[in-house]
């Protein structure tokens, strides 16, 4: 019998919570097929199983949130004697139930999750209108027993999960034969209910019937959109607020000549995505160079513990990802090993995974310096929030084609402005400035074609 | 409210006196009835009364007792039994710019003019633009054992033709005011005062002549948050008793008493129902193609994802009102199967 | 050859001789209108129904003569005559067939169901026989109470005096003494229904008996017989002395409605009217023997019968359709569709 627990997503973390069982008691469970849909303070994830077997019992319920370490179900893998666990499987809500497992193989404590978890939304299947009373003469006609109304979701309690970004998987019924009532879904809002694993985009609002009663003040009048704020939008407000506030945030630019790079772009684009699979975008390049300003001036990769100023000796570069829940930062790791074409496939693998929900807990964690690119978007200069702990964050805006001034001519070229928000605790103008320059100077004099490649 | 005693009273035979007002200000839903019309009849002389026995007799049910010293028989008509004639002549009159009052000595003779009332008086104004400001009104309902002649609720008929507006007042001050709008309303206006009300309801009511109750608003009777009933006419009281007793136990029940059956006030309706998320529609018309049938499709179309419950009816069935005390309480809705619906609603 | 000398009033003529020519230019008017329109609607141009009362001009030119603008006049589907002669402009009227928005009732309702209470009080015909009586009972009512002289006619088929309403509302007028005329066109056919299989009474006037009013029977094919007893039933109205009852006995010449072919009707009989009792051949003839009229005057007034035919049906066809969305509107008064001139957005081709 294999014992599986509540594993460790992060450092950080110290509990999880149950999603979604992805496995009933006696379904039948191959070696990494997911068992269970977790989630973190960081990410959704699934959890997949250590060993092949049937699956025994279920210890904890959906919507639970456990200790790390905790047991949360038993597998029969036909490696020793049953377990004496107490409980009568999924619907105890025993958090913590005894284990004893006969061969004493754990589940591992931060099993390595293959994790691709299912995008699917997990709002249960389809809402049935119920049946109206049968016809009958007016007094006591009993309702027809509908058996058990745990699968019946009201249109309310639909509507209302669907605002509040909640998966109704992990919400109790406490109505007729365990349906999901208004009442429950409002306790669950109220509790700060666990997100559906994949929000549906954008959150539905339904059009208030009539027109409110107008409110002094900030309630929203005719004409607003009203819709709640989810999850990970609160997660991104709590990070960005704590930011401003924690941060003696400076800003530097300086103007770089890109032009050559943009020349290099257009003729390779076409061959590079061909040989190695994916696209080249300018973010590898400047990556490069940044990592190179980095290795120069490692303050720019520091971060504050305390009192002292902890430099770490890699660089893990935190990409910026705009997706449909909001915004998220994948890490490279080791990005100062990598080159151009590694970077470039390690932004096209992070970027796709996190659009589609895949990262996993440490992919998001670990960044000693930030990367933001909203030129894609059309700003030439944007002044962006540090991704803390780090020492500062870096924009990389739009490439436009301007006059400048060449040897005491105009000339057109393609520039591009380069900023950095800087963290004025940890570093001073000068070094931040001479960091930018760095940057500079490597865009404008390297050759990367050589490192295409191709 | 279930009685095995034989009112009188509903028979229209030998009735007491209409009575007055308490020392205190309070009049009986009768008494607000016949104020209405007494100040309608005093401010506007163009409004007079026609019908069976309310001139000499004062009425079946007192209302117009006392009219006939002070208005005369001009405007205070006897007529034969003549429900076609009754109503046709208030047509014809209204044409040429009287107000007539038309009284059905019970709202279950109505039948008897079905043709003036749904071909004449709810279509003439659509087909010219001519108004036709007629009232008809006349006592309705049951609960007072007077059997299936006597304790009809004709107002699907009505509401279905179309073009005849159609009121239910359940207290005596709503009853004032929207008699006062009947009258004053240059479209025609079935005006049903429900028999079971007449004596046993009294509160106070205001002696401000031109105090009028809208026709088409609803009113909340009672706040709430668990499960809405929606309701009108004698049943608001019922459904007022058995939302007492719910709140005994624990559930907080919303009682909207309609007021106006035909318009309804639907934007009333759905707040209710977007507060509550449970709809009980109650309605002592028969259930197949009644009032409650209306209402609650209505909930079910535009309060969809807003019900946690299914919309649930309790009306009478489509059979004649029966005599006997036990028939006739298993016939009408009672506090008890209200209260049973409510609870199922809650548990759903 | 008359010529055109000032005359002095010949107070042997039953009215003065301008209404007199006037009823001279209704009876033509109608007989012709009632024969075009037979036509159109024989060749497919005529949408809807049509309720000839070809052969009762009589009837219904000579109730409407007595009666003043601001009397009312209760008709029903076959009564386009009398509404006409009460004054209903034929443009209006041909606008109403074809279903246009300058129609009396702007499409609501087709062909002979029509009514202009604003302008010259006739009631809209209703088809229910006959749902228009009991509302003359309350005009009546208004007009006793207003203390005026004003009157209320009231006319109905031989088979509507079947119907329990004719009964009630006989009954009723004479119960308060209201100033109303009953008239029943006996044009004794009720449909396919003959008058003895109607009511077990030779005559329908002698019923007047039951309801305490006097009953007189006329000759529908003398336009001035009926004249007279309309004249003196509305007089009776207007002295105060209560309603009367007058049967106008004619013929239905056509089918009860366009398609009926009325094959119930026996040929002789038909035959016999159409020559005896022709309304207006027979005011035709009289209007000469009395020196009203000549070829050259008849040439002038039908010459200016089919020119306002003409015009009317042009009118007719140029008047758009109602907007589609009137359908909605005008069935409170609260929402002013009535108050307001009619829309001119048109709708769709029949």
């Amino acid at each position: 019998m294999t014992t599986i627990q509540m594993p460790q997503l992060g450092e950080t973390i110290i509990e999880g919570t149950i999603l979604k069982w992805l496995k009933q008691e006696g379904d039948q469970v191959a070696r990494d097929e997911p068992l269970f849909e977790i989630s973190t303070d960081k990410v959704d994830t699934e959890v997949p199983s250590p060993v092949a077997g049937t699956v025994k019992k279920i210890l904890v319920e959906e919507g639970a949130t456990v200790p790390v370490g905790t047991v949360v179900m038993e597998v029969d893998d036909g490696s020793g004697a049953s377990d004496a666990a107490a409980g009568d499987g999924a619907a105890e809500p025993s958090a913590a139930a005894e284990t004893e497992t006969s061969d004493g193989s754990d589940a591992e404590a931060t099993p390595a999750p293959d994790a691709t978890p299912a995008a699917e939304p997990t709002a249960p299947a389809a809402a049935t209108t119920a049946e109206a009373p049968a016809a009958a003469s007016s007094t006591v006609t009993a309702m027809p027993d509908r058996g058990p109304r745990s699968g019946i979701v009201s249109p309310l309690v639909r509507r209302l999960a669907a605002e509040h970004g909640l998966d109704l998987a992990t919400v109790a019924g406490s109505g007729s034969g365990g349906r999901i009532t208004k009442k429950d879904v409002e306790a669950a809002i109220a509790a700060g209910g666990a997100p559906a694993e994949a929000p549906a985009a954008p959150a539905a609002t339904v059009t208030p019937l009539r027109t409110p009663a107008p409110a002094v003040g900030t309630a929203p009048g005719q004409g607003d959109t009203v819709e709640p704020m989810s999850h990970i939008r609160k997660a991104i407000a709590e990070h960005m607020v704590g930011s401003i506030q924690t941060t003696a945030r400076a800003w530097t630019m300086v103007e770089v000549n890109v032009d050559h790079l943009v020349r290099l772009r257009t003729s390779a684009k076409e061959a590079f995505r061909e040989r190695h699979g994916v696209n080249l975008t300018y973010l590898p390049f400047v990556i490069r160079a940044t990592v190179d300003a980095l290795k120069a001036h490692p303050r720019v990769n520091a971060r504050i513990d305390g009192d002292t100023i902890v430099s770490p000796g890699s660089v893990h570069m935190g990409i910026a990802v705009s997706y449909d829940a909001g915004l998220i930062v994948p890490v490279i790791r080791d990005a100062d090993v990598m080159n151009t074409v590694g970077l470039a496939r390690a932004i096209a693998d992070l970027a796709g995974r996190a659009r589609a929900h895949q990262l996993r807990p440490d992919e998001v964690q670990g960044a000693t310096f930030t990367i933001t690119n909203p030129g894609p978007y059309g700003s030439v200069a944007s002044v962006p929030i540090i991704n803390m702990p780090n020492a500062g964050i870096l924009s990389l805006d739009a490439i436009v084609k301007r006059p400048v001034v060449i040897d005491d001519a105009i000339a057109i070229r393609s520039m591009v402005n380069i900023s950095m928000s800087w963290d004025h605790r940890i570093l001073d103008g000068e070094i931040a400035t001479r960091f930018l320059a760095r940057v500079r100077d490597d865009l404008e004099r390297w050759d990367f074609a050589e490192d295409l490649g191709l | 409210m279930a009685s095995t005693t034989v009112e009188a009273g509903a028979a229209g035979h030998g009735a007491e006196p209409r009575g007055k007002r308490t020392d205190d200000g309070q009049a009986t839903y009768l008494i607000a009835i016949a104020e209405a019309l007494w100040e309608e009849m005093e401010r506007d002389e163009r409004v007079y009364l026609l019908g069976e026995d309310i001139g000499a007799y004062g009425g079946a049910f007192k209302v117009t007792e006392g009219f006939l010293d002070r208005f005369g028989p001009e405007r205070v008509m006897d007529t034969p039994i003549v429900e076609e004639t009754i109503v046709g002549m208030a047509a014809g009159s209204a044409m040429e710019g009287l107000r007539p009052v038309a009284e059905f000595q019970y709202a279950d003779f109505m039948s008897s003019g079905y043709d003036e009332i749904t071909t004449v008086l709810s279509r003439y104004h659509y087909r010219s633009g001519v108004p036709m400001p007629v009232v008809l009104r006349g006592p309705s309902g049951g609960g007072v054992r007077a059997s299936s002649f006597h304790s009809t609720n004709p107002e699907p008929w009505v509401a279905h033709a179309g073009g005849i507006k159609v009121v239910c007042p359940a207290f005596p001050g709503d009853a004032k005011g929207l008699l006062k709008s009947a009258v004053r309303d240059d479209n025609p206006v079935l005006y049903l005062e429900h028999k079971w009300i007449y004596r046993r309801i009294k509160e106070h009511v205001s002696e401000d002549p031109d105090l009028l109750v809208p026709i088409g608003e609803a009113r909340v009777r009672r706040q709430g948050d668990d499960v809405s009933i929606i309701t009108y006419g004698a049943m608001v009281h019922r459904a007022l008793e058995a939302a007492a007793a719910l709140e005994e136990r624990g559930t907080s029940v919303e009682v909207v008493d309609l007021r106006t059956v035909y318009p309804y006030d639907e934007d009333a309706v759905l707040r209710s129902i977007e507060k509550t998320s449970h709809a009980l529609v109650l309605s002592e018309s028969y259930r197949y193609a009644g009032i409650g049938a209306e209402v609650a499709a209505t909930i079910a179309e535009k309060a969809f994802e807003h019900l946690d419950a299914p919309v649930e009816r309790l009306s009478p069935p489509n059979l004649p009102v029966p005599f006997s005390p036990p028939l006739e309480d298993a016939f009408l809705p009672q506090v008890a199967d209200i209260e049973a619906a409510v609870d199922r609603l809650s548990a759903w | 050859m008359a010529t055109k000398t000032k005359k002095q009033p010949d107070t042997s003529l039953p009215m003065p001789e301008e209404q007199l020519q006037h009823v001279l230019y209704l009876l033509k008017l109608t007989r012709y209108f009632d024969e075009r329109m037979e036509a159109l609607y024989r060749q497919g141009r005529l949408p809807g129904a049509i309720y000839s009362g070809r052969g009762q001009e009589g009837t219904h030119v000579g109730v409407v003569m007595p009666l003043r603008p601001d009397d009312s006049l209760f008709p029903t589907h076959r009564d386009l005559t009398a509404q006409i002669a009460k004054g209903l402009d034929l443009k209006r009227v041909m606008a109403q067939f074809w279903g246009r928005i300058d129609g009396y009732t702007r499409g609501r309702d087709g062909n002979s169901h029509i009514g202009d209470w604003q302008g010259n009080r006739t009631f809209t015909v209703m088809s229910h026989l006959p749902i228009a009586y009991p509302v003359a009972c309350g005009a009546a009512l208004a007009y006793q109470r207003a203390g005026d002289d004003r009157v209320a006619l009231a006319i109905c088929g031989d088979g509507a005096t079947s119907n329990g309403r004719w009964h009630e509302a006989l009954n009723t007028s004479a119960v308060y003494r209201l100033p109303v005329v009953w008239v029943v066109n006996n044009n004794q056919f009720a449909y396919s229904t003959p008058n003895r299989l109607e009511f077990p009474v030779p005559t329908v006037a002698e019923r007047g008996a039951a309801y305490g009013m006097p009953g007189v029977r006329v000759d529908g094919g003398d336009v001035l017989a009926v004249y007279e007893a309309a004249r003196a039933a509305v007089d009776r109205a207007r002295a105060g002395e209560g309603p009367s009852l007058i049967e106008s006995v004619s013929l239905r010449w056509r089918g009860h409605a366009g398609h009926d072919p009325a094959n119930y009707m026996p040929d002789e009989l038909l035959e016999r009217y159409m020559a005896e009792h022709d309304p207006v051949k027979n005011f035709e003839t009289w209007m000469r023997e009395h020196g009203l009229v000549d070829d050259d005057s008849l040439a002038e007034l039908q010459a200016r019968i089919e020119r306002e035919f003409d015009e009317g049906y042009e009118f007719a066809l140029a008047s758009p359709f109602p907007e589609p969305g009137d359908a909605f509107k005008g069935n409170w008064t609260d929402d002013g569709y009535w108050a307001s001139e009619p829309g001119r957005g048109g709708g769709t081709e029949y």
